[in-house]
């Protein structure tokens, strides 16, 4: 057996620590400038935004104003710190940092527009949208619901506002009557004030004779 | 004919009375100590607890929180967490949209809703280094302490 090597192995860990002893005072600069250093530093928590892609698929955009700078990000997995600086962050780390709140994500709400015939008779096919809408709320926990009406231009202003209430609270208690039992029910007119299709004023326009709902 | 007059509102809150000030979203899903503090009243929050205008929302070191916001806005939370609702108005008939809110510390995950599409520049959320403009998307915020 030969007897030397021994002594030379115990010297590396020995240089290790007198490593780490020396780079345990010096800053974060001085580990990125260190070639020969195997000791990663802890990284430093940061504040952060990722930008990911929406329930639907769709990639928006968030612009980050800090005290270093301002960061516009627009692809999916770009992340910036809040200081307003660019930074890299990995899947396992938003794992690691957004895991219990992307858990906490509530259901996407659905949105439904329901047509009308004449006055406040809906579509036979709108008619038939009903029950989905009912078991739509059913599978959500405490479900809440916004029902609004709205008109085309035909009649005064005045009109079209207590029309389009009629039209959402005719649709709400067609849909009580199919077995919608909601946490919070909100029935609302808007008229005239929010056309699908612009038109001028006193315009016959079947698209703009609708209810609008919102199942969250 | 442009004239405006008040909104014809009826709301029919299920069971209660209509408050002054009224729910601008449910929480929608809780674990662990999640609480919804508003006029400074603090309650446990509960699936189906009401947020308002001016709410402060947190969770504990083990809880979560998600809540459905009016305009489909969603909004989720990790543990210890501390978020505030410091302004929303949702009248989009009346062209009236804002969304601010302000991240103190912790994470969440952001699922912008009808108020960005229809105002882009009226979501935001103030975090103690700076400001994120929302322009209709998801993202996640890490604020740490």
């Amino acid at each position: 057996m030969n007897p030397r090597p021994a002594p030379l192995r115990r010297a590396r860990p020995a240089i290790a620590i007198a490593g780490l002893l020396l780079l345990a005072g010096c800053s974060n600069k001085y580990y990125v400038s260190c070639a020969g250093c195997r000791v990663a530093p802890p990284p430093a928590p940061v504040s952060y935004v990722v930008l990911i892609p929406s329930p639907d698929g769709s990639i928006g955009a968030v612009a980050v104003k800090g005290d270093k700078g301002e960061q516009f990000l627009n692809k999916a997995g770009q992340a910036g710190t809040l200081e307003g600086q660019p930074f890299q962050v990995d899947d396992k780390k938003i794992e690691q940092d957004f895991g219990a709140a992307r858990t906490a994500l509530p259901q996407v709400p659905v949105r439904y527009q329901l047509a009308f015939k004449d006055g406040a008779t809906l579509t036979a096919e709108s008619e038939a949208t009903l029950p989905e809408i009912v078991a739509e709320a059913k599978k959500r926990p405490a479900v809440d619901v916004t029902i609004i009406g709205h008109t085309d231009t035909l009649q005064s202003f005045e009109y079209n506002d207590k029309l389009g209430l009629k039209r959402a609270t005719k649709v709400a208690d067609s849909l009580r009557a199919k077995g919608l039992v909601a946490n919070s029910l909100s029935v609302e007119s808007y008229g005239e004030r929010q056309l699908l299709v612009q038109t001028p004023d006193n315009t016959f326009e079947p698209r703009n004779r609708r209810v609008e709902i919102s199942v969250r | 004919m442009q004239r405006i007059p008040a909104a014809l509102i009826l709301a029919l809150a299920a069971g209660h009375v209509l408050a002054a000030d009224p729910a601008i979203g449910y929480v929608k899903s809780v674990s662990g100590d999640a609480f919804v503090t508003t006029a400074g009243a603090k309650a446990k929050a509960q699936v189906g607890s009401p947020v308002q205008q001016g709410s402060l929302l947190e969770t504990g070191k083990n809880g979560t929180m998600g809540v459905t916001f009016k305009d489909e806005t969603m909004v989720s939370f990790g543990p210890n967490t501390s978020f505030t609702v410091t302004d929303y108005v949702y009248a989009p008939a009346e062209g009236k949209l804002k969304f601010g809110s302000k991240l103190a510390k912790g994470s969440l995950n952001y699922v912008s809703g009808a108020i960005e599409k229809m105002k882009p520049d009226a979501v935001t959320v103030g975090t103690p280094t700076g400001t994120i403009g929302v322009r209709g998307t998801q993202f996640l915020l890490k604020v740490e302490e």
